[in-house]
């Protein structure tokens, strides 16, 4: 193959690194309007009133809005559409949204946003999901604190739990977390010539966000026009709407340049978090390893509205095995309301937070029953025909035992030797593994993409993609798909990107969907091409269409390579004779429904899979974690780009050193990267990426994805390693310096040993 | 001093002579990004903590969120539009982008500037000096490696060439 496998450049690196991308906030037109919004103070209150009197009197201030100004729905909301864009009746979280303030500079729209008078009644308020769930709660919605109840269920928990030779029960918290892209949410408008309401803005969800819009301002799709600027980073944080709402409204009355750039503080405050969740899990294995059942009961704290917290409950059950086969499940898991920030979508969807417990759960089964935690990992690995907790028979496409072995010289290396090495006194050395599987796509819904290829009348190849690309790289490797099924090379094209004036929906860049999602449909697309230029051309050269193949721009006879016929020459022929050469490529991931009551399904067309292995230096005294190296083997199904593979999993690895360290959004409190560490140069330990290329036949060139499933299996691992050193286990992230000290107290640190240090 | 009353300053501004009106209160990045145009000067905190808004003055790497608009005063300022030459693309650029350095691509001027501030004081810097001169840029997106080996190929191949600028 010559493009697919190849690191080609990534596509609009350049323009980044001359300071030329426009972001969302990098507006490029003369005397925008300036959007600011007041937001709540209160995390839950009856909203009495609203007095924007004072407040237009500001001379700057242009207009000021409220829920009543919406024309349409002031109902949003990705799955279930229950927040309203400006609060009405009530506030149901700290930074929530409650007028919209247009200004002709800056300080007026920041006067203005401090001259409306709200007047508020305070509700009793909820910070943890056990106070909501109890009867007597007040309600934060009319229909109550649960937003979602999902139940997998298989076999026969009790008669396993009966035979088992252990069974290990335990408890697991992970935090709030902050995506912290580096690009706050940002936005800009206007109404173009024939009155469409454009906007342009940092997204993951173009075609989301027009709906959403259009329905705010009740609307045809067609008068809302989304344009995805340059984007800093997403993780999930922007796949909700965040500036593009407010946008729209301000457009819809206005009807002049407006732009919306939230602080920093804003988006601590008032964007969607990584859900906070506490997780039981009992895990029963045979004495010879074999898992026979598992239990888990996991609660997702959703925070005051809904985004995707019906599908992070469904994933992280369905997830909650981790990537082993066990005949015997029970996993209940609640999405349930609380007057926090909103959770939503953050790589991994909820599979980070399980992944932390099922592999802690690995680890102390292979302790007490003697095994080696990479053999027991081997012994219950899914291999393919596995059948998985939905009752899924698994593909040939399952790349866990590779990864293990890929994985495993590292393992043994660290275990008999750097383990063993010299080190300062009064630290303690550690290995761990981490693994971790992950369906592709979102959880038994229909998931599609549409992708569209023209060759226009100059003869040259244009595509069409919905898809968002943040950072990750998706347009790179579906312009590469496309020109290894086109024959063309990547500057010989053209490509529109996330523009829903021009590109048919791709869906969300999200569940690391859109190198299998939209690479399929692309591919479709690119072939239905190719067949009809290679019928144009064998009818002009008179030669059998098996004879020819699109290579270099041209049509060429495999046989006799001085006959060709240039694309031009095809295009120009081809609008003569009144053939469109313009195709689409849909794609939509086999799945089914899970079954409400037993959560039996398909629900995901095909998994990736990956094991990481991480060194740690534990300093017993002051509870500073080192993370050393980390291993990284992923079956990616096949890597339409390496390098890209590869920035992905180094992404990855940080972002999980962040989960399993430092990183914890307390909700009231944090606000700035002065609260929020993410870890920085200095924090990241030498990362071995390993690529393992088990092919799904269903793929697009045989890839899966890899986005989300790069983060996933660094803090199991690096929790592991802790443990290993310590011979203590912490089982809430992130582990802190405290609970570091606190769990290597607990063991008995430091113990002298010979030399003045612990052994 | 009259919080409302402009102070006249001149500073030369990637190669060339600029002068501004500018508030006491107004920050160098306010100026640059806002008045001056240079979008390429990003924003991500405005506090001093994430380095997306470095930019080099008198040699130095400096958070331009932090730094008052009137101390450009007589300094000289480099920022990422700044870097490239009508010849093509700064030798940290290509290297930037032949290591795989730029995912989202938001943090890439403020990490090029301090890596430019860094090549010009140390010539070729160790990794650790690397690492350390990066520490107060965070990225979210790469997880650092491919922006330090960039660094580092970069200054092999600037060795001793960006004196003239100064
Ligand atoms: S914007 Fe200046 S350091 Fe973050
Ligand atoms: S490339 Fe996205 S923040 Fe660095």
């Amino acid at each position: 193959m010559e493009w697919i496998g190849r690191s080609i450049p990534r596509i609009g690196a350049q323009t980044r690194a001359r300071g030329k991308a426009l972001f969302g906030g990098d507006v490029p037109l003369e005397g925008p309007l300036i959007l600011k919004l007041l937001r709540s103070p209160r995390p839950h209150a009856r909203i009495l009133s609203i007095n924007t009197e004072r407040a237009m009197k500001n001379d700057g201030v242009e207009a000021i809005f409220t829920a009543k100004d919406i024309p349409g729905r002031n109902l949003i909301g990705l799955i279930t559409k229950d927040q309203p864009l400006l609060a009405h009746d009530k506030v149901r979280f700290v930074g929530e949204p409650v007028a919209l303030v247009a200004a002709r500079d800056e300080e007026s729209a920041i006067r203005g946003v401090e001259e409306v008078e709200v007047v508020y009644e305070d509700l009793p308020a909820i910070f943890t999901p056990d106070e909501a769930l109890d009867p007597g709660a007040v309600p934060i919605h009319e229909k109550g604190n649960l937003l979602h109840r999902r139940v997998v269920v298989k076999g026969d928990v009790e008669d396993a739990l009966s035979r088992a030779h252990l069974v290990v029960e335990r408890t697991y918290s992970t935090p709030f977390l902050e995506h912290a892209c580096l690009e706050p949410d940002a936005g800009w408008g206007y109404v173009d010539k024939d009155g469409t309401l454009v906007i342009v803005a940092s997204t993951q969800n173009p075609h989301y966000d027009q709906r959403e819009v259009a329905e705010l301002l009740g609307v045809e799709k067609e008068r809302v026009r989304v344009i995805q600027a340059a984007t800093g980073g997403g993780f999930g944080s922007k796949l909700d709407l965040t500036v593009q709402g407010f946008i729209g409204l301000a457009l819809y009355h206005l009807r002049r340049p407006v732009k919306l750039t939230l602080s920093r503080e804003e988006v601590f405050l008032a964007t969607p978090k990584r859900h906070a969740m506490k997780i039981w899990m009992r895990t029963a294995a045979r004495r010879d390893g074999r898992l026979l059942a598992l239990e888990a009961k996991i609660i997702c704290d959703t925070g005051a509205y809904s985004s995707y917290g019906v599908a992070v409950a469904t994933r992280a059950a369905v997830h909650a095995t981790g990537p082993y086969e066990i005949e015997n499940v029970r996993v209940e898991s609640l999405a349930v309301y609380t007057n926090n920030p909103i959770a939503g979508a953050m790589r991994g969807f909820g599979v980070p937070q399980v992944a932390f417990a099922h592999e802690s759960q690995m680890d102390i089964l292979a302790e007490s029953l003697g095994i080696d935690p990479l053999e027991i990992r081997r012994i219950n690995a899914m291999r393919p025909e596995s059948v998985t907790a939905t009752g899924q028979v698994l593909g040939e496409s399952v790349g866990l035992l590779e990864a293990l072995d890929a994985v495993e010289p590292h393992y043994r290396e660290a275990m008999e030797e750097w383990k063993k090495g010299p080190r300062r006194p009064y630290t303690a050395r550690g290995v761990g593994l981490g693994a971790m599987w992950y369906g592709i796509g979102n959880t038994g819904v229909r998931n599609p993409s549409t992708v569209k290829v023209q060759l226009d009348e100059r003869g040259r190849v244009v595509l069409y993609i919905g898809a968002a690309d943040m950072g990750q790289g998706s347009t790179t490797v579906l312009v590469q798909m496309a020109s290894e099924t086109l024959g063309i090379s990547p500057e010989e094209m053209e490509v529109v990107i996330a523009d829903t004036g021009l590109t048919p929906d791709a869906g969300a860049s999200s569940a690391s969907r859109q190198t299998y999602i939209s690479g399929n449909a692309l591919v479709r697309a690119c072939r239905k091409l190719s067949e009809t230029l290679l019928e144009e051309a064998s009818r002009l050269m008179g030669l059998p269409r098996g004879e020819l193949v699109l290579r270099g721009g041209n049509v060429v006879s495999k046989e006799k390579p001085e006959r060709r016929v240039s694309l031009a020459e095809l295009a120009a022929l081809a609008k003569e004779r009144g053939v469109s050469l313009e195709f689409e490529g849909h794609f939509d991931p086999e799945t089914t429904p899970l079954d409400p009551s037993t959560g039996q399904g398909i629900p995901y067309a095909t998994y990736s899979f990956a094991c990481q292995m991480a060194q740690v230096e534990v300093d017993l005294l002051t509870g500073q974690v080192e993370v050393r190296r980390i291993v990284a083997a992923h079956d990616v199904g096949k890597a339409i780009n390496p390098k890209g593979v590869v920035g992905q999993i180094r992404g990855g690895v940080a972002m999980g050193v962040g989960f399993a360290l430092m990183e914890e959004f307390l909700p009231g409190s944090t606000r700035s990267f002065k609260d929020y560490h993410i870890p920085t140069a200095a924090d990241m330990p030498e990362v071995i990426p390993i690529i393992v290329e088990s092919s799904e036949p269903t793929g697009p060139f045989g890839a899966k994805g890899v986005g989300e499933p790069a983060l996933i299996p660094t803090a199991p691992a690096i929790l592991n390693a802790i443990a290993d050193a310590l011979g203590e286990r912490i089982y809430a992230l992130p582990a802190t310096l405290e609970r570091v000290c606190e769990a290597s107290i607990r063991a008995g640190w430091p113990k002298m040993g010979k030399g003045g240090g612990p052994r | 001093m009259n919080p409302e009353e402009k102070i006249r300053i001149s500073f030369r501004l990637n190669g060339r002579e600029v002068e501004a009106h500018v508030l006491p209160g107004e920050t160098a990045l306010h100026l640059l990004r806002e008045r001056l145009g240079l979008r390429g000067v990003k924003e991500g905190c405005g506090i001093g903590e994430c380095g997306a808004c470095t930019i080099v003055v008198d040699k130095k790497a400096v958070n331009s969120c932090l730094m008052l608009a009137a101390q450009l005063h007589g300094c000289e300022v480099l920022t990422v539009e700044g870097l490239e030459s009508p010849v093509g693309l700064h030798p940290l650029q290509e290297a930037f982008l032949e290591h795989d350095a730029i995912q989202c691509g938001y943090c890439t001027p403020g990490m090029l500037l301090s890596a430019y501030a860094l090549i010009i004081s140390r010539g070729v810097p160790t990794r650790e000096e690397i690492v350390r001169a990066l520490a107060g840029n965070l990225c979210r997106c790469t997880g650092y490696h491919q922006i330090v080996d960039a660094v580092q190929d970069a200054a092999r191949r600037m060795a001793g060439k960006e004196e003239g600028r100064w």
